[in-house]
C-alpha cells in the first residue's frame, strides 16, 4: 500500500519536474509564433557564463528613457517600457509606466538605475529581458570580432529581432549587417582561415 | 561489539576449544550469541560510492555534450531534446523505486543523477531561448523540484545538494537580509530527512557527510540572514551556534569513537576556540563601536522581526544547553559552552573599556585550558591534557606577539611553555595510564 503511494507521489513529482521546463518552452514558442516583431539596435559583448555555455551579451541602444512625469521608481521595480518604432523601422522606448499601457506595444522590464533626485535631465535606465544571445562555443569569439568590426566602420547595423506578446519578449535572432550573426561569424572565420 | 572484535574472537575459538579453555558447547553458544558476521558494510559503501560517482560523471558528461548550441536542430526540437536526459533520469529513478527499493546504492546514485538532470534541463531551455540570467530563481526552482525526491527515495546526497543549493541562493541575497532569511523555512523543509538520516546511521559515512554539509551550510545561512537587526550581534550569535553544535554532539553522539566521525563536536569546539581567541583582540571590539558598523545591511522594524526571533531562539537554546551542563556539574563542558554568555557580556560592554573586555576573554581561555589540563590529569587522559596545554600555549604565544616584550623574554617564555608540555607528558606517561 505504502509502496503504491510512493510510486504515485514520485510520478506526481516527475510530472512537476517535466512541467517546469516544458512550460518555459510553451510560453516562448507561443510568443515566437504569435508575437509582434520588433528590431532593436544592439551592442553585443562577450562574457563567459560558465554554467550555461557561451553567449553574446547584448545591450540595447536607447535603454535609458526619460523618467515618466509624476511617477517615482526605485531600483529593481517592475516597469512597463513603451515601444515606439521610428521612421527607419527600428524600435526604441518612448517612456515607461508602472501600469500596463493600453493600445501600445510594451515590454515588461525592471528599473536598473532610477533617475537621480532633483535632476530634471536625469534618465532612468532599464534592465531589459533581452540581455544575452547564446552561440555555439567555437563561433562566439568570431561573432564578437565581427560585431566590433561593424562598430568600427561606424555602420552601427547590429540589431536584435524580438517577438513581443503581452509584454513578454523573446529573442528571435541577432543580426549584423543584415545577416544572422551565425552566418557572419562563420564567413569571417572562413576568411581568416583562407588567408 | 565491534565487527572486527567478533571476527577476531571467531578466529580464536577453535584454538581455545583445542586447548580446553572453552568447551565446544560454550564456543557454539558464543557463536550463537554474537551471530554471523555480516560482510555487507564495505560492499555497500563501495557500491554507493561507485554508483554516485558514475551518476555524477554521466550527468556532467551529458551537460557538457549538450551545453553547446547545436544549430543543426530547430529551436523547438533542441528544446525538446533538452528534456530527454531528465526523462531518462526519471525513468531510472522510477525503476529503482519499483525494483530496487532496498538498495541504498541504486537509490542514492539514481537520485543524484535525477537531481542534476532537473537543473540541466532548465539551464538548457534557458540557453535555447536566450532567457536572461536570473541565477537566484534558477537555483530556487531547481532545489524545490528535487526536494520531493529526497523524501520519496529517502536519499541523503540529494538532500546535501538541496542544502548547498538553498545556501548559495541565500548567499546571493546576503545584501538583502529580508530575502536571505527565507533560508530558514527552506532548510526546515529538509529537516525531517536530516533527523531521520542521523537517527539511522549517525556514525556511518552518510551521517558524517550529511553532518558536515549541515554544519557548513547552517553556518553560512546564519551569516547571510541573521544579526542584521543589531549590528555586531554576531559576537553572540556565532558562539551560540557553535555551542549548540558542540553540545548536540556531546548529548547525542556519545558512542562515536573516531575523530572524523565527530564533525559536530570537532567543528563546534574549533569554532568556539577560534571565536574566543579572536575576542581577545581589541580590534574586534573597536570595530563594533564604529557608528557605521553593519549599517549598509541593517534592517529594522517589522523586517527585523524574524531576524530577532531566530536570533533569540538560537541564543536561548545555547544558554539552556549551558545551564544543563552546569546543573549536571559537568565543569569542562559547561566552560566550553559559556562563550555565548561572555559574548553577551562583551556586546553589552562594547561602549566601555575595551581592555576589560579582552581581559575577560583571556581569562576565559586560561580557565578553559586549565580545566582541560586538570581534568586530563584526573582522568589520566593524555589527549585532554595536551588539548589544554595547546590552548594555554597558544594563548601565551599570541599575547606575547602583540605586546611589546623583548625577544629574550619572549624566547624564554616559549622555552618554558615547551618544557611544561614535555614534563606534563612525561609525568603522565610515567603514571602508566596515559592513553
Amino acid at each position: 500500500m505504502k509502496k503504491i503511494l510512493i510510486i504515485n507521489l514520485f510520478f506526481a513529482a516527475a510530472i512537476l519536474q517535466i512541467a517546469t521546463p516544458l512550460s518555459m518552452i510553451v510560453r516562448r514558442e507561443t510568443v515566437l509564433k504569435s508575437g509582434v516583431q520588433f528590431k532593436f539596435k544592439a551592442q553585443p559583448i562577450d562574457p563567459f557564463d560558465a554554467f550555461r555555455g557561451r553567449y553574446v551579451a547584448i545591450r540595447i541602444q536607447g535603454d535609458e528613457i526619460s523618467a515618466p512625469q509624476g511617477e517615482y521608481f526605485k531600483y529593481g521595480q517592475n516597469i512597463y517600457a513603451h515601444i515606439r518604432v521610428d521612421e527607419t523601422g527600428f524600435a526604441g522606448f518612448s517612456t515607461g509606466s508602472a501600469e500596463k499601457p493600453q493600445g501600445i506595444p510594451y515590454i515588461s522590464a525592471k528599473v536598473l538605475y532610477p533617475p537621480e533626485d532633483r535632476q530634471p535631465e536625469s534618465k532612468l535606465r532599464l534592465s531589459l529581458p533581452i540581455d544575452r544571445y547564446y552561440m555555439e562555443e567555437n563561433i562566439a569569439p568570431a561573432a564578437e570580432r565581427v560585431y566590433r568590426e561593424h562598430l568600427r566602420t561606424d555602420k552601427q547595423d547590429a540589431y536584435v529581432l524580438v517577438r513581443v506578446k503581452d509584454g513578454f519578449a523573446v529573442i528571435e535572432g541577432l543580426f549584423v549587417g543584415g545577416v544572422p550573426i551565425e552566418e557572419a561569424a562563420r564567413a569571417s572565420r572562413a576568411n581568416a582561415g583562407s588567408k | 561489539m565491534a565487527k572486527r572484535a567478533v571476527k577476531w574472537l571467531y578466529q580464536e575459538l577453535p584454538e581455545l576449544v583445542a586447548k580446553g579453555i572453552l568447551t565446544a558447547d560454550s564456543a557454539e553458544k558464543l557463536r550463537k550469541y554474537y551471530g554471523e558476521i555480516k560482510e555487507t558494510g564495505k560492499r555497500w559503501a563501495l557500491l554507493v560510492i561507485f554508483g554516485v560517482i558514475g551518476a555524477f560523471l554521466i550527468g556532467l558528461g551529458i551537460i557538457l555534450l549538450l551545453a553547446h548550441n547545436w544549430e543543426q536542430f530547430s529551436r523547438f526540437s533542441r528544446a525538446i531534446i533538452s528534456l530527454l536526459p531528465l526523462l531518462a533520469a526519471q525513468g531510472l529513478a522510477g525503476w529503482v523505486i519499483i525494483k530496487r527499493p532496498q538498495s541504498a546504492a541504486f537509490k542514492e546514485g539514481s537520485a543524484v543523477f535525477l537531481s542534476l538532470m532537473v537543473g540541466a534541463s532548465i539551464a538548457l531551455i534557458s540557453q535555447t531561448y536566450n532567457i536572461p540570467g536570473d541565477t537566484e530563481i534558477f537555483i530556487l526552482t531547481w532545489m524545490l523540484l528535487i526536494l520531493p525526491v529526497v523524501y520519496l527515495m529517502q536519499v541523503s546526497l540529494p538532500a546535501a545538494i538541496y542544502l548547498i543549493g538553498i545556501t548559495s541562493w541565500a548567499g546571493s541575497y546576503s545584501r538583502d537580509p529580508q530575502r536571505a532569511i527565507l533560508f530558514w523555512p527552506l532548510a526546515v523543509a529538509a529537516l525531517p530527512h536530516f533527523v531521520w538520516a542521523l537517527r539511522q546511521e549517525a556514525y556511518k559515512i552518510r551521517g558524517t557527510l550529511l553532518s558536515l554539509a549541515i554544519i557548513i551550510c547552517v553556518n553560512c545561512g546564519v551569516s547571510f540572514s541573521l544579526g542584521k537587526a543589531w549590528p555586531g550581534s554576531w559576537v553572540v550569535i556565532f558562539p551560540s551556534l557553535y555551542t549548540i553544535f558542540y553540545a548536540f554532539s556531546q548529548k547525542k553522539f556519545k558512542g562515536v569513537t573516531a575523530n572524523w566521525q565527530r564533525s559536530w563536536r570537532a567543528l563546534g569546539g574549533l569554532g568556539i576556540l577560534a571565536l574566543a581567541f579572536s575576542f581577545t583582540y581589541r580590534y574586534i571590539w573597536q570595530g563594533l563601536m564604529s557608528p557605521y558598523y553593519g549599517y549598509e545591511n541593517k534592517v529594522s522594524g517589522l523586517a527585523a522581526l524574524s531576524d530577532n526571533i531566530l536570533t533569540l531562539v538560537i541564543v536561548a537554546m545555547a544558554l539552556v544547553l549551558f545551564y544543563d551542563f552546569l546543573r549536571r556539574k559537568d565543569l569542562s563542558n559547561s566552560l566550553f559552552c559559556a562563550l555565548p554568555l561572555l559574548g553577551i557580556l562583551g556586546y553589552s560592554l562594547r561602549g566601555g573599556n575595551i581592555v576589560l573586555t579582552t581581559l575577560i576573554f583571556n581569562g576565559y581561555l586560561l580557565a578553559l585550558s586549565l580545566s582541560r589540563i586538570m581534568l586530563g590529569i584526573r582522568k589520566n587522559n593524555l589527549g585532554e591534557v595536551n588539548a589544554g596545554m595547546l590552548i594555554l600555549g597558544l594563548l601565551i604565544i599570541l599575547r606575547f606577539f602583540d605586546s611589546n616584550i623583548g625577544f629574550i623574554i619572549k624566547g624564554l617564555v616559549f622555552i618554558i611553555v615547551g618544557i611544561g608540555f614535555l614534563t606534563a607528558n612525561i609525568m603522565l606517561a610515567r603514571r602508566g595510564g596515559g592513553r
